[in-house]
């Protein structure tokens, strides 16, 4: 077992080292670097970069130096919790994520939570009420949730609620309130800004989410055991969420692993379309700019919170399927 | 189109603006619907007077401060002569705060050009003469060797610290001069390709000394140029230039006022790797709050958080006639909108009371729709600039040798300009309120070579088109009606790249192609991300490439988009830019005669009076036209900056402003005199 964990730990650090390399690789890929990037954006609002302007700018940030002089002093800090200086925001990387991480978290939770507690019921019902109406109308909803792409619900939402609401469009706070200091009047705008995006992130994942319950309980649901339990006796109710449900829940524990990164980066084209000022625009922006250690450090977080993730639902695994236990021993 | 237009009555209003009658007709007075619903107005903006007020009022905060003693009383704060703005309408009243979109940290320009005031010298509202800004006055000497500005005594910074001729020779000793920070001295500085320098004769007095004739330099310094743009643009986003800097609160950043040791431990302790890092952050106003700035309003929450705040800076050296101190509006809020969709939105529930930034032309009519409930008004600007659209033709392509020769062939290019269905693509692009023509700038501007260089080469005439392309030996045409290579028989492929940028210009090249079918000419659109299409053209990579030629309407001041003079432009070709910036010592000379002529007239013309080196503008855009470096499709248009959204609250609002590089939309319109009824 400690064997286990240890290699699996190991592993996560090699795959981290390696996918730092990467990000850094591939953020460097397309031609041109975060100055051709700011001259562009200047010239499109009118402005202008001069030639000798443009060399001090590449010699200030080290861009002319080859890739791997490049990635050697950025990782060297990196290991010392540096994450470098944004080019585009002229901030430490830390302080510009550290503005919008705890509003992506509370917005990921959010969603999360909506996700979780609307599939896991309705998925369950609709695997014991199979081809019932109820079913039906799930399955229908569940069907164009999973068709429609987000981004569309989330410009056909915003329209409505501009032209019937007058509700204030894009953002998570009114225009009064992203002045005010943090307190109860901030936290409870926030509170009311909260429910439409998080709703929106959550429809696509809630209506796949039933749909994985469903089948997964349905397959439960025909084994000998479950029958033998109905035979016995046992209470409907008891029956089906005893065990059945447990057994259907596995692929939930495996897609932990991929929930983590998520809460980062979930959602990045509604996040743009709702002008939230969360992660995922920030790494999108990052990358049109070529602002390399803020689009470095960002792919870097979430790869590791990807090896974080799969590490954790390993273990979970582990902890609820008492066969892979036993395998290990 | 022409019958659209309409004379405007009241053009005489604006023969004091050096503007004339013919031009303004031009300037579009009414164009169809949009004319009929005013949208369109009359130029006008903010004026300058001579009679300085006996005394002076400030806003209320500033008079509670000077009563608990925190702040010297107004008169003192001013300079004894202070510019004295005469506002549009009337004189306002304090207070407010001015809601504004920003769209990130690369947005430094929406706040720049607000400040744009802390210029030495600055263009009235019409953009066409040079007015006193922070110099109450300049003199060029006889020879054109000497320029003096004339400070205003007893100027302050935002701090109260004096403003003198030692912050410009700090300027040029010690920031321009340290090539830790600046490597490379500017075309700016420099005449006849020999370097001036900075003099300071007193404390108000201050000389720029050249070894040759600089005519142009007042200009410069006027426009939008390195060394006139003043200190918000020119000494942010790591830049160092703008003639003067506040010396005694960056001296503690800089080496040579302790030690390389101390300012280097300074920077670590902040989180920077070198001082010149440390520096530039310091002293860019957009993100350092404690910086000592000239202009109306002062950051207080930097451009690199989710809100960009500033307030009203209590030295400010401007007044109204009633000799209240200027700005009204205390406080400027812009919030981040993280993608442009999102700003347009938020303008029309009402939610920003002055932008004309980001606002986006081909939502006319739903801003239009929404006027009531967002309680605004909608006022269209037009651009001075020849096109919004010009097709800018690399006249060094070497990928293929054919159409290399084909696009440095003059008859080519007017053929492929004499394809184009202007009419159309303004109809369906500009909501038809754009002029359609070549790329020579508005006849309002004095480099205008004349009415009927508009249409030179310029409007749809394709059996002329035809006839130019079959003389150039490209008669034959495949089954498809494309004309065919005569080197190897395939098809005659021109390629456009297309960024969409502030206008879709991808969409504008499609149905350019789809014009040229007439003609025979298969046009295929590249559509390129921003950056890489820079980079594409810094290799000489591309053909034609579709951009603005804005700020071309003062071709000396911006002639990026018309002539190979700037090395970071490779449009027309970045061995010739080398070729003439170097003064021949490096690059290649262009092969076309048309174009050596043209650069000379323009090298020629620095040390030139005005009214000869306007002359000599009108030339080089004579040769520009009829050669067709550049092919202008349609301009003179609101569509960049142009559609301006303004709160009805607000009072001294121009019906028209100039929008133009020079005029830093909306500068020239003196945000410091705009103020809220209520």
């Amino acid at each position: 077992m400690i064997a286990f964990v240890t290699r699996r730990l190991l592993l996560g650090l090699l795959t981290t080292w390696l996918i730092s390399v990467l990000s850094f690789a591939i953020i460097q890929l397309p031609p041109g670097d975060f100055v051709d990037a700011y001259i562009a954006q200047l010239a499109s609002s009118g402005s202008a970069v001069s030639a000798e302007e443009a060399r001090s700018l590449r010699e200030l940030y080290g861009l002319g130096q080859p890739f791997y002089v490049q990635y050697g002093k950025w990782i060297a800090r990196v290991v010392v919790g540096d994450f470098g200086e944004s080019m585009e925001w002229r901030r430490p990387v830390i302080e510009v994520i550290g503005d919008r991480i705890w509003l992506t978290l509370a917005l990921s939770f959010a969603a999360l939570i909506v996700t979780w507690t609307l599939a896991l019921p309705i998925g369950i019902y609709s695997a014991v009420r199979q081809y019932s109406l109820a079913d039906y109308i799930f399955t229908f909803f569940g069907f164009i949730g999973i068709a429609v792409p987000n981004f569309l619900l989330a410009l056909v939402i915003m329209y409505f609620a501009f032209t019937l609401l007058g509700a204030s469009v894009g953002g998570l706070f009114s225009a009064e309130m992203t002045l005010a200091p943090w307190g109860w009047e901030k936290a409870w705008d926030l509170i009311k800004h909260l429910p439409l995006p998080a709703v929106i992130l959550a429809l696509a994942g809630t209506a796949q989410l039933v749909r994985i319950m469903r089948a997964n309980l349905l397959d439960e649901l025909r084994k000998p055991y479950v029958v033998t339990a109905r035979a016995k006796g046992l209470s409907e109710m008891r029956t089906v969420l005893k065990y059945p449900v447990r057994a259907a829940l596995n692929p939930f524990a495996s897609n932990l692993a991929y929930q983590f990164p998520q809460l980062i980066s979930g959602g990045i084209i509604i996040s743009i379309v709702l002008g939230l000022p969360t992660v995922g625009p920030l790494l999108v922006k990052s990358l049109v700019a070529k602002d390399m250690f803020l689009a470095g450090t960002i792919v870097l977080l979430l790869g590791v919170l990807t090896v974080i993730g799969t590490f954790i639902s390993d273990l979970v695994l582990m902890w609820v399927e008492p066969r892979l236990r036993h395998q290990l021993d | 189109m022409t019958s659209r237009r309409k004379f405007l009555s009241s053009t005489a209003v604006f023969a004091a603006a050096a503007i004339s009658t013919d031009a303004l007709a031009q300037a579009v007075a009414g164009k169809g619907q949009f004319g009929a619903s005013g949208l369109v107005g009359n130029l006008q903006g903010p004026t300058q007077s001579t009679v300085i007020p006996t005394s002076f009022k400030e806003a209320p905060q500033l008079a509670e401060l000077v009563k608990a003693g925190k702040l010297p009383p107004v008169a003192q704060r001013l300079p004894a002569e202070p510019m004295v703005i005469k506002p549009l309408e009337s004189v306002g009243k304090y207070g407010g705060t001015w809601r504004r979109a920003f769209i990130g940290p690369s947005d430094g320009e929406n706040g720049n050009r607000i400040m744009a005031s802390d210029k030495l010298l600055f263009w009235d509202f019409t953009g066409s003469k040079i007015v006193p800004s922070v110099a109450k006055s300049f003199d060029i000497s006889a020879d054109g060797r000497v320029t003096t500005l004339h400070l205003r005594k007893g100027m302050k910074w935002s701090d109260g610290a004096p403003f003198t001729a030692d912050d410009f020779v700090f300027w040029f000793e010690d920031i321009y001069g340290n090539k830790d920070i600046v490597p490379a001295p500017i075309a700016d500085m420099a005449a006849g390709g020999k370097a001036g320098k900075v003099v300071k004769v007193n404390e108000t007095t201050v000389q720029f000394v050249f070894e040759n004739p600089y005519f142009l330099f007042p200009s410069m310094i006027a426009g939008d140029t390195l060394i006139g743009g003043g200190q918000s643009v020119q000494q942010s986003g790591a830049r160092s230039y703008g003639a003067y800097a506040p010396a005694h609160y960056l001296k503690q950043f800089l080496p040579k006022y302790s030690s390389e040791a101390e300012v280097s431990a300074k920077a670590k302790a902040a989180g920077f790797d070198t001082w010149v890092r440390h520096l530039h952050v310091k002293k860019d106003w957009q993100l350092n709050p404690e910086i000592p700035t000239l202009g109306p309003w002062r950051t207080t929450r930097p451009i690199n958080t989710p809100t960009w705040v500033m307030e009203r800076n209590p030295y400010y050296y401007a007044v109204d006639t009633d000799g209240a101190q200027l700005p009204y509006i205390d406080t400027i809020v812009m919030t981040l909108a993280e993608n442009i969709e999102v700003a347009n939105l938020r303008a029309m529930a009402g939610e920003y009371d002055l932008q004309e930034r980001h606002m986006d032309l081909a939502k006319l009519p739903v801003i239009l729709e929404n006027r009531e409930r967002g309680k605004y008004d909608v006022h269209l600007d037009l651009a001075y600039n020849g096109a919004d659209t010009t097709l800018h033709v690399n006249m060094d392509y070497r990928a293929d040798p054919l159409i290399g020769k084909l696009l440095g062939t003059a008859d080519f290019r007017r053929a492929l300009s004499m394809g184009i269905d202007r009419e159309q693509l303004n109809e369906t692009f500009w909501l038809g309120l754009a002029t359609p023509g070549s790329t020579a700038p508005a006849e309002a501007m004095p480099e205008n070579p004349g009415p009927e260089w508009r249409n030179k080469w310029s409007t749809l005439d394709i059996a002329a088109a035809n006839k130019m392309l079959d003389g150039l030996g490209l008669s034959k045409k495949d089954s498809d009606g494309y004309r065919l290579r005569p080197d190897n028989g395939k098809r005659l492929v021109i390629e456009l790249l297309a960024v969409k940028a502030f206008m879709d210009w991808p969409k504008h090249a499609e149905m350019i192609a789809q014009h040229w079918r007439k003609i025979g000419i298969y046009g295929d659109v590249k559509e390129s991300e921003r950056g890489l299409a820079f980079q594409r053209m810094l290799s000489g990579d591309h053909q034609l490439f579709v951009w603005t030629n804005g700020g071309t309407e003062l071709l000396y001041l911006y002639p990026s988009w018309a002539l190979p003079t700037d090395v970071s432009n490779g449009a027309y070709g970045v061995e010739h830019a080398k070729w003439y910036a170097s003064e021949g010592t490096q690059g290649t000379k262009p092969s076309d005669p048309h174009m050596v002529r043209a650069l000379e007239l323009f090298r020629s013309a620095a040390g030139q009076q005005e009214a000869e080196r306007h002359k000599t503008a009108q030339e080089i855009w004579k040769i520009m036209v009829d050669q067709q470096f550049h092919i202008g499709i349609c301009g003179q248009s609101p569509a960049l900056m142009g559609v301006r959204l303004a709160s009805r609250r607000l009072a001294n609002i121009p019906g028209r402003t100039c929008i133009a590089q020079h005029c830093r939309t909306p500068g020239s319109a003196h945000p410091e005199s705009w103020f809220y009824k209520a």
